[in-house]
């Protein structure tokens, strides 16, 4: 909310600088996000008295000016403006200064001709979003006078971010009231005056059934009246405080408004017929918006109507056809209370928003209904003529204006901030309106009828605090039980270790890319109202954000990625019922594609290959103490068969290695092969805590044999042969060689097996390992009918 | 001249030629074959002793004597010549390994921690030394953890301030939503203490993921919070302040100034937002400050005792702090990345620059 500095100064005299009042007003909890000055933004600028005008010799749309602002010389002006001519007065940006939009004025030659200084546009003044021309000032402006203070700019203008509980905040008298209450100043009466009632205008007729709803509605009629323009002064608040003019009658009430926290309301008399009734909408109702919508209405809203149609919906905005135009004569003006939820809910409903609803939703001074109302009449009848009814009043003004009562135990405060109350701050709350009393520890609160907010102890010890100054309280830290803290998370730092670089992607993806890994079983979760089809369905796998960073970084010059991602997948767990139950699975992906190294002096660049990655999640996992094993899966969507496989840990499924399918990676630019693993984190169990094992104590004997078998054989099996051939004493084998070239037959292929013995009582002999070696050969030819090379 | 003085004779030019070509001998190998030349088995100073036999049994100790010194003389010698030879050729091996040690090391390839990540693990790390307990909670939530319990009912402006995502639902369902906010973890923790029978103290930190609807230069539709509250007798506003104050100093390593300011947030009474002196310019002003030398960094307050009774805490016995910090804005300040969209581009230059793997 916009709040013009000079305004507030008509609720309250103070003498403290703009930054000081910014400063009290944070402190006092209401956010000042910038000060704007739009008088010294154009200091600098003076009015000009154009002496003489010719064109310019060398350009066609320049004009040469001559022009007067009261020093010993006039100023020469290069200007490429149109509109003025010779007489006319003008803003003139003199040397130095600077504009609103950056510009700064200089001493210049444009095609040759000196420039002193710069006819200025309203939008160049900053006062306007665009202009066509300069701004021809009126003929009596004083010649030389700043332009700043004739037009008289404000000198500044708050923008405030008021908080949702304080609708009383929302006009200069509400935030008067708590400076006021802060400087110890006294708060200036509103404009309560009496109206000039003229018991011939009739007073209009209301009925109010929705009374909950609207617990208090007043009306008056005003006859004969001419709606003209605002006045300048009018027009140049509204516009400081960030309100478009409209017309006389609509800007007063704007005006009303914005001075004292009221919304109001005003029909043009004789659009309406019959009664004015507040009552709950009929299904099939409909309402023409102010701007122009026709909204079909919901049973149960509550709407000002008359006999034959809506005209109002409560609290939000008017209606089209009724409201007061230049042609008005008669109107009739509202000021009411409604109930605050129901004016969240409603403008909620039709998408609507106006500085009216903001006011009710946050809760207004039911005090300030009369006041307005009169201050908006008097207004309307000085500027615009016209004659008043008396005012028709539904409701029970006392009720709402009746302060609540508190009854608080002082120390509770004290312990509750962690500092004492001196009785001075009693004082400051006395000020904005609180009924404190206080008897010992005892304390009793009656809260103002502008205090919705205000209801609990709670409540009561914000009010302290605020008067108080967060800045007076202590720090302090408790005493902290000591707790049994939750093992760190390695994971992900796990795989940082191994080379990965960890990306966060946004959890929802494109329906199109979800399709890529994972069928459509109707467990998808679906976003209503999602930033765009790109982020609509929560990921059910995190790949798709890996290969878009993929794209995203190869596109940028790199020759090859290892990523990490940990986070969350998403799905329903009965596809019939999306929203019902569904399940969040903590997971841990990779991506590796291109180069995994560029060249060295050591060695040249090698392109990430299936065991790069299938090695990185191996020793993820043995990091945290875990075996896998891997099974080839041919099945797995979206990757290559032959190249894929289930990762198992014990029993059970935890996750997938495997190549992404190349037309897939095509789709994503990427001109690499692409390889993804992807682990479930809630599936693995911890490892096991390590058992001590002696160190042997005898030495092992090492041998190798080297076996041709059939392409296509697993080693995984032949090792698992080997090993249950070697028996007890075999401590290791692996594969040492892998040979398919020149010597080895087609559809053959060589695999060179070590083996190791060791023993834990004694020195193994020759015998032995020969032993041992013969058992395995046996065993693998038989099994793998395999041959023997060496 | 007598056999023993030719012999003399013989064994002193012997000596004389043996020491200059220990001299001359070019490296190991042929100060090797010297030795056994002279002093091997066959060798000349053996031929010379066969000389010893002819010679008179009176002078045979005389020479004997002048032999062994001739022998002494040469082995020492060759043991000097072969010392210094052994440096020098060590000095030459040296000289021809020598390398480029400004080339670059072998290495594995460097991964990097999201600086996200950096942030949230330094950040629990400090509230869990503090004493804080880790909880976490699901990102897909219901309206009653993510607003109806923290005092935001329905029809409240705060709620519309939330840019809620919401999930399809049918009608006569209530549509689940991603959290807007870490804060449905402190219900939960709260509920579950109290319904595993248990009460309060309770000091929790709840990081994790949230969502909001807006999207823009200074917006992410995801970002990351951390949430952090204590429940307990008397727990005042001025511990709210000691907590923040500690955890703001030792994120940033440096004694930082705290100031807060009234707000209003739904689930805390009283609410603040809290400012820290500006990291950038020490307070003095500038473009990240706005000139003001404060930088809001999190929102605060005591719990609302409506949202103690939603989890069936007695707010009679019991109070609470909580506060929600942005992870991405801590990390920001910290290190001066001037465009939150840089942490969701995922460009491997900034990734790598600003990750450390620890």
């Amino acid at each position: 909310m916009k709040i013009p500095f000079s305004w507030l100064k008509e609720h309250v005299f103070f003498k403290q600088s703009v930054q000081q009042v910014a400063d009290d007003l944070v402190r006092l909890g209401h956010e000042v996000e910038s000060i704007e000055q739009p008088r010294s933004a154009v200091k600098g600028v003076r009015v000009g008295h154009i002496l003489s005008m010719e064109s310019h010799p060398d350009a066609d749309k320049l004009h040469l000016l001559n022009i007067d602002i009261a020093e010993d010389e006039p100023l020469g002006i290069v200007c490429g403006a149109s509109n003025m001519a010779v007489g006319d007065k003008i803003p003139v940006a003199t040397v130095g200064t600077s504009l609103p939009n950056g510009m700064k004025i200089k001493k210049g030659k444009i095609r040759g001709q000196v420039s002193f200084g710069m006819c200025c546009s309203e939008a160049e003044l900053g006062l306007a979003e665009d202009a066509a021309g300069l701004l021809i000032l009126p003929t009596d402006a004083p010649i030389g006078m700043e332009v700043g203070e004739y037009l008289a700019l404000e000198e500044a203008v708050l923008d405030l971010d008021i908080t949702p509980n304080r609708g009383d905040c929302m006009s200069a008298r509400g935030l008067a009231r708590d400076l006021a209450a802060d400087y110890d100043l006294p708060l200036i009466n509103a404009g309560d005056d009496d109206v000039a009632v003229d018991g011939a205008v009739a007073v209009p007729s209301v009925q109010v059934s929705a009374s909950d709803d609207c617990p208090l509605y007043m009306a008056r009629r005003i006859e004969g009246v001419s709606v003209a323009d605002s006045p300048d002064w009018m027009q140049a608040r509204l516009i400081a405080a960030g309100q478009r003019p409209v017309n006389g009658v609509v800007d007063v009430l704007n005006y009303t408004m914005l001075d004292l926290g009221q919304p109001m309301h005003a029909f043009d008399a004789d659009t309406l017929s019959g009664d004015i009734c507040v009552r709950a909408t009929q299904a099939g109702e409909s309402f023409k918006a102010l701007d122009g919508r026709d909204i079909a209405l919901h049973a149960g809203n509550v709407v000002i109507a008359d006999d034959a149609k809506v005209i109002a919906l409560a609290g939000i905005m008017g209606s089209e056809d009724t409201g007061v135009t230049e042609k008005t004569t008669n109107i009739i003006l509202e000021s009411a209370a409604f109930r605050a939820a129901l004016i969240s809910t409603t403008r909620r409903t039709y998408g609507l928003v106006s500085e009216s609803s903001m006011r009710f939703e946050r809760g207004v001074d039911p005090a300030m209904i009369a006041v307005a109302m009169n201050q908006a009449s008097t207004m309307i009848m000085d500027l615009f003529g016209g004659k008043a009814s008396d005012i028709s009043v539904t409701g029970d003004v006392e009720g709402l204006v009746k302060a609540k009562t508190i009854h608080i135990d002082m120390q509770r405060i004290e312990s509750r901030l962690g500092i004492d109350v001196p009785e001075k701050f009693d004082d400051v709350l006395s000020r904005m309106g609180f009924g404190i009393q206080r008897d010992g520890n005892s304390l009793t609160v009656d809260v103002p009828s502008h205090r919705h907010d205000v209801s609990l102890f709670e409540d009561i010890s914000e009010e302290y605090a605020r008067v108080i100054g967060f800045d007076a309280i202590p720090e302090v830290l408790p005493s902290l039980a000591t707790i049994n803290p939750r093992k760190v998370d390695t994971a992900i730092s796990s795989a940082v270790e191994l080379g990965f670089v960890q990306v966060i992607n946004y959890a929802f993806i494109s329906a199109d890319e979800q399709r890529l890994f994972v069928e459509d079983d109707g467990k998808d979760l679906v976003l209503q109202n999602p930033i765009s089809a790109d982020m609509s369905v929560m990921r059910r796998s995190v790949w798709t954000g890996l290969l878009n960073t993929a794209k995203y970084n190869m596109n940028r010059q790199q020759a090859g990625v290892a990523l990490v991602e940990q986070g969350r997948i998403y799905a329903a767990i009965d596809a019939n019922n999306p929203n019902e139950e569904h399940r969040e699975t903590n997971v841990i992906a990779w991506l590796m594609a291109g180069e995994l190294e560029s060249d060295t002096w050591y060695g040249k660049a090698r392109k990430a290959d299936f065991f790069d990655l299938k090695g990185a999640v191996e020793s993820w996992l043995s990091n945290r103490g875990l075996t896998a094993r891997f099974m080839a899966d041919d099945e797995a969507l979206g990757l290559q068969a032959g190249q894929t496989a289930k990762v198992f840990v014990g029993k059970s499924v935890v996750g997938y290695v495997g190549k992404v399918d190349t037309d897939l990676a095509d789709g994503f630019d990427i001109d690499a092969d692409v390889f993804v693993a992807q682990v479930n984190l809630d599936a693995l169990h911890k490892g096991k805590t390590l058992k001590f094992q002696p160190i042997p104590e005898f030495p092992s004997i090492e041998r190798d044999l080297v076996f041709l078998f059939e392409r296509g054989t697993e080693s995984e099996a032949v090792l698992q042969t080997a090993k249950r051939a070697a028996g007890q004493s075999c401590i290791d084998v692996r594969i040492f060689d892998l040979y398919d070239g020149k010597g080895v037959p087609e559809g053959k292929v060589s695999l060179g097996i070590r083996f190791a013995l060791q023993d834990a009582k004694r020195t193994l002999t020759q015998e032995d390992s020969d032993k041992a070696m013969q058992t395995i050969i046996d065993a693998v030819v038989r099994k793998f009918n395999a041959e023997l090379r060496g | 001249m007598s056999e023993i003085d030719s012999l003399k004779g013989e064994l002193q030019r012997l000596q004389e030629k043996a020491l200059a070509s220990f001299k001359n001998a070019a490296d190991l190998n042929a100060l090797q074959e010297l030795r056994v030349t002279y002093l091997g088995k066959k060798g000349e100073l053996t031929h010379v002793l066969k000389g010893v036999g002819k010679l008179p049994p009176q002078d045979r100790p005389v020479i004997g004597q002048f032999v062994n010194a001739t022998k002494t003389a040469l082995a020492e010698a060759l043991d000097s010549a072969e010392a210094l030879l052994a440096v020098k050729e060590k000095e030459q091996r040296i000289e021809a390994e020598r390398i480029d040690i400004t080339l670059s090391g072998r290495t594995s390839p460097r991964g990097a921690l999201h600086p996200v990540q950096q942030g949230l693990n330094e950040m629990t790390a400090i509230f869990s030394q503090m004493g804080f307990e880790i909880s976490e909670g699901p990102e897909i939530e219901d309206e009653f953890h993510n607003f109806d319990a923290l005092n935001i009912p329905q029809e409240h402006p705060a709620r519309a301030m939330h840019d809620t995502f919401f999930f399809e639902a049918s009608d006569e369902q209530q549509a689940k939503l991603l959290r807007t906010h870490t804060s449905p973890v402190q219900i939960r923790a709260m509920k579950n203490c109290v319904e595993s029978g248990g009460e309060p103290p309770l000091a929790v930190v709840a990081p994790g993921r949230v969502y909001r609807c807006d999207y823009d230069v200074t917006h992410s539709p995801m970002f990351h919070q951390v949430e952090v509250f204590k429940v307990d007798k008397d727990v005042s506003l001025a511990h709210l302040k000691g907590v923040l104050k500690h955890f703001l100093s030792a994120y940033f390593e440096k004694e930082i100034d705290i100031r807060l300011r009234p707000h209003y947030f739904p689930f805390t009474e009283p609410s603040a937002e809290v400012d820290i002196g500006c990291v950038f310019c020490a307070a003095k002003g500038c473009r990240v400050c706005k000139g003001s030398g404060w930088v809001e960094v999190l929102g605060s307050g005591m719990i609302h005792p409506n949202v103690l009774k939603s989890v069936g805490i007695d707010s009679e016995i019991y109070s609470g702090f909580a506060f929600g910090l942005g992870v991405e804005r801590l990390v920001m300040l910290k290190h001066g990345i001037p465009d939150l969209r840089l942490f969701f581009e995922n460009d491997m230059r900034f990734l790598r620059r600003m990750g450390v793997s620890k």
